[in-house]
């Protein structure tokens, strides 16, 4: 009886608690967060590019996904089998050769594809870094970097 | 006091597991070369003691269907059921990642409390090694060999290699007819940056692994 008195108390202080902060400060934004000292090491952050010469972006979404709401200088590369992997590699060798970095990304955090084609891109051994951009599209456009 | 505390730490952690327990969230499929789709199961049951719904599911490509048992969305506690994913796997070779995000009432719209990977496996028929061959700007021009092997039960030959540029000079030889092959590279000009794409063709029956490519490049 005791402990169920306590459980009460302390659910209906928490409560409270939290009711109140949702009244002052808000229902929680949910906006994205890329730590470079916890992400992991195949991935950038986007605060982390600072200087964008040399680097190439890769969109790995759809192809109506890259051609809608892409960044504007990103080449597509990614896993439907309605695409040709064959014309990708040779279409885009000379880019991924010449660029200091080349920087994936798909829908956001969850979406794993753009690990997969870095992969593939890594595989080629003709660039020099590949990374994974952290939160994927989602941080592009909680940016500025791209309108939905 | 502590007693109390512990309830509630229970209570909490209860409330935060996902109430859905699937036998597996990562599939291996070990499909055969000459695969076109592949169909995978995720069974599940609600391990909660409340009924749960399935809001939403999606698939990052559009490649692929997916199918809840009898088109059932809401669980029962204790209730089982099915999601049914198929793939279609096009000119795929080698490991690919197919996820599946599932997505509970009340789970925020960007964080689906559940993501099913299916890692589909094909065999690789015509493997290269190295896939590029390098050379560094006005160093020495010595020949590089690109080692082609058949993984196929039958022989797979070469038919023809052709490359996109005259700085280099290749040649193909054969080591085991059928089997294996070796496609030696010598670049001509190191003075300037250069990159091919060999293409290499073979009489192999299942188009997706026909043709092949391989890179030089002089960086």
């Amino acid at each position: 009886m005791r402990t169920g008195l306590q459980l009460a108390i302390i659910a209906t202080i928490s409560l409270a608690a939290a009711g109140l902060t949702y009244l002052v400060k808000g229902p929680p934004t949910r906006s994205h967060l890329c730590d470079p000292a916890t992400r992991k090491a195949d991935e950038i952050c986007l605060s982390e590019i600072t200087k964008p010469i040399g680097i190439l972006w890769v969109d790995a979404r759809s192809r109506t996904a890259w051609q809608k709401n892409g960044l504007p200088e990103a080449i597509l590369w990614n896993l439907d089998p309605a695409e040709d992997m064959q014309a990708f590699e040779a279409n885009n060798a000379e880019k991924i050769a010449s660029a200091q970095k080349i920087i994936v990304y798909c829908g956001d955090e969850n979406c794993g594809i753009s690990r997969q084609v870095a992969e593939r891109i890594r595989k080629l051994d003709l660039g020099l870094q590949v990374l994974v951009l952290n939160g994927g599209w989602r941080a592009l456009k909680e940016a500025g970097r791209v309108k939905d | 006091m502590i007693r109390t505390a512990c309830i509630l730490l229970a209570i909490a952690t209860l409330a935060h597991s996902a109430p859905l327990k699937f036998a597996e969230t990562l599939r291996e499929v070990h499909a055969p070369a000459d695969v076109k789709t592949v169909t995978t199961d995720f069974t599940f049951t609600n391990r909660s003691n409340k009924p749960v719904t399935i809001s939403r599911y999606e698939s990052a490509c559009s490649c692929m269907k997916v199918e809840i048992s009898d088109a059932k969305l809401r669980y029962a506690p204790g209730e089982s059921g099915t999601i049914r994913a198929e793939f279609d796997m096009g000119n795929f070779s080698g490991e690919v990642d197919k996820t599946i995000a599932i997505w509970l009432e009340g789970d925020p719209k960007d964080k689906p409390s559940i993501t099913l990977t299916a890692r589909v496996h094909i065999p690789v028929i015509v493997n290269i090694e190295p896939k590029t061959v390098k050379w560094p700007l006005n160093g020495k021009a010595n020949p590089q060999i690109i080692s082609i092997t058949m993984k196929d039960t039958k022989p797979v030959r070469i038919t023809k290699v052709s490359s996109s540029s005259e700085n280099f000079r290749h040649e193909l030889k054969t080591v085991t007819d059928g089997k294996s092959y070796e496609l030696v590279v010598t670049p001509l000009d190191l003075s300037a940056p250069t990159l091919a794409i060999f293409r290499i063709e073979t009489d192999c029956t299942l188009s997706k692994h026909k043709t092949q490519q391989v890179f030089a490049v002089v960086r």
